[in-house]
């Protein structure tokens, strides 16, 4: 049993669960090693299936895109375009970037989607196995710090060019004082290293088109990013992706004719809610 | 003592009245079915005794609070490991109650050069699409009982029964919405106390009226607290699972 409510040390010990007594001490560290590899992948394999001896980097491999966050006057608002690109294709226009974690807090990613997919599921696992072992939830900092450690145990893959993330985790924390907007967006280096964003953050190749925006909007715009409404927010966050969209070929607009539209979650106090199509159809009349 | 067969029978005989003994005096939990999911109530004093297990399956128990612990991790170590391992469909009740809890229960009862677990537990699974309620019923000897309209565990096999015979007599359906079902459970688990405080009075009669029932929850809310864990549909999360507070709790009761 393990009753440090940490879900890596009890896939460990996984093997002796049921009272399985022909487990050797040995088969439960393979395990180990077996489980903590589909977070680290494995070189070699991919470099055999890929016939890449040297370069990774003319590895075309499937990549994410432009995700943003900010904070509005009920919490965070976080969004994702929807293209999924290997080189110059275009692989999948339908990819879920806004990932939901638990009922307060969401990873949205950029980067390699197989490993950002991975550490979105350890994650989730994590956190659901700390509150059904441990009784309570996990505090901001253990989850952060969870994150972190996943992040760090992916260096292998990032070094190669083959599976970086850089995801951008939102949360509400909602034991704070109700009256107050306690969503917190925290953005993280390839590394593992967490740095706390207060307004807004942005990552994936698009961002660097509207980091500077957001700047801007949240300096000198007619309203406060904090202080935006939902709707204002939503439109806001709607017009940053398609300007994303407009000079990063690897980030999608909102497409009208598939009616395929950025995936956009709100964060508040009632928890995490995934903004629908057709309130974001309306948005986008308002939009343009 | 195996190759005495009698002295073997006579010390399961004795653990068993052993444990029969120490459990006739626990707090009664009573699991019932409402139109949106399932709830699980009893009364406490303290500690936590309805637990979430996973997304749709939920445990309370009866009996020593270390045994009670230690199971708890089991089960839900299992069903962690094997939804990350597969998928949280994978997961069901069958499965952790038959090939996990059920043979721990029995090979700890029938050991006994060791130490029994001393306790009886009640699971509940909600089910997924047109699949049915399961309440399964586990005995400190490994014994499972499955049932889909309600189920109930107290100290002896007779408080149990009175129960039962309590929540088919009250002639509601599994359509009850979720007030009308935490009175009835309240109201089960409240002959399920007066019947286990008989044993303390000495006394022989098993009949529960309506004021006896009222003068037992006054009575024990004086100490206790009503705790209900709820497994429901309606719940947006992946988890169905959640504690309900005292403020809905006292809602509840005072709604007609």
């Amino acid at each position: 049993m393990n009753h440090k409510g940490d879900f890596l040390s009890l896939l460990k010990h996984a093997d002796t669960l049921h009272g399985d007594t022909k487990t050797t001490p040995n088969a439960s560290d393979a395990k180990l090693n077996a489980t903590l590899n589909t977070l680290q992948g494995t070189k070699n394999a991919m470099r055999e299936t890929f016939q890449i001896p040297t370069q990774a980097h003319t590895l075309e491999l499937t990549e994410a895109t432009t995700v943003v966050g900010m904070r509005y006057n009920d919490g965070i608002i976080i969004a994702g375009d929807r293209r999924a690109t290997a080189g110059t294709s275009v692989v999948h226009d339908r990819a879920e970037k806004v990932l939901p974690i638990d009922t307060h807090s969401v990873l949205a990613i950029s980067g390699a989607p197989a490993m950002a997919y991975e550490i979105a599921r350890v994650l989730k696992h994590s956190f659901q196995y700390f509150r059904r072992s441990q009784l309570q939830e996990l505090s901001v900092e253990g989850k952060l710090r969870t994150l972190s450690r996943l992040i760090r145990d992916n260096l292998p893959m990032a070094m190669q060019g083959i599976g970086a993330v850089i995801p951008i985790f939102a949360l509400y924390a909602p034991q704070t004082d109700e009256t107050e907007n306690s969503g917190k967006i925290y953005f993280y280096d390839a590394l593992g290293a967490h740095f706390e964003n207060v307004d807004f953050a942005t990552t994936g190749s698009g961002s660097v088109w509207i980091r500077g925006v957001l700047r801007y909007l949240d300096r000198w715009g007619e309203t406060r990013l904090e202080h935006m409404d939902q709707r204002t927010a939503t439109i806001t966050i709607l017009r940053l992706l398609d300007t994303a969209s407009e000079y990063d070929a690897a980030t999608s607009g909102y497409n009208a004719k598939a009616e395929i539209f950025p995936t956009v979650k709100t964060i508040t106090q009632l928890g995490v809610e995934t903004l629908s199509d057709k309130y974001l159809k309306e948005c986008y009349a308002e939009a343009t | 003592m195996r190759d005495l067969p009698y002295r073997w029978i006579e010390a399961i005989q004795d653990r068993r009245d052993y444990i029969e003994d120490q459990l006739r005096l626990g707090s009664p939990v009573v699991g019932l079915p409402y139109a949106q999911g399932s709830l699980l109530l009893t009364v406490t004093k303290g500690a936590q005794k309805i637990f979430e297990v996973h997304d749709r399956i939920a445990l309370s128990a009866i009996g020593h609070p270390a045994d009670i612990e230690r199971l708890r991790m089991l089960v839900t170590d299992t069903a962690s490991v094997q939804s990350f391992q597969s998928a949280t469909e994978d997961v069901n009740l069958h499965r952790l109650t038959h090939y996990v809890l059920a043979h721990t229960f029995k090979q700890a009862f029938e050991a006994i050069v060791g130490e029994a677990y001393i306790i009886k537990m009640l699971l509940v699974e909600i089910g997924n699409g047109e699949a049915k309620t399961q309440f399964t019923h586990i005995n400190y000897d490994g014994n499972v009982k499955v049932q889909h309209d309600s189920a109930v565990i107290g100290g002896t096999l007779e408080i149990e029964n009175a129960m039962q015979e309590y929540l088919t007599a009250a002639q509601t359906n599994s359509e009850r919405d979720l007030n009308t079902a935490l009175k009835l459970a309240l109201n089960t688990w409240a002959v399920g106390k007066r019947l286990s405080k008989r044993f303390e009075d000495a006394e022989e009669n098993t009949k529960v009226t309506d004021e006896q029932i009222h003068e037992i929850i006054k009575t024990e809310l004086k100490e206790g607290e009503i705790e209900v864990g709820i497994l429901d549909t309606n719940l947006p999360a992946d988890t169905k699972f959640r504690l309900l507070t005292q403020d809905e709790i006292h809602t509840a009761r005072k709604t007609n």
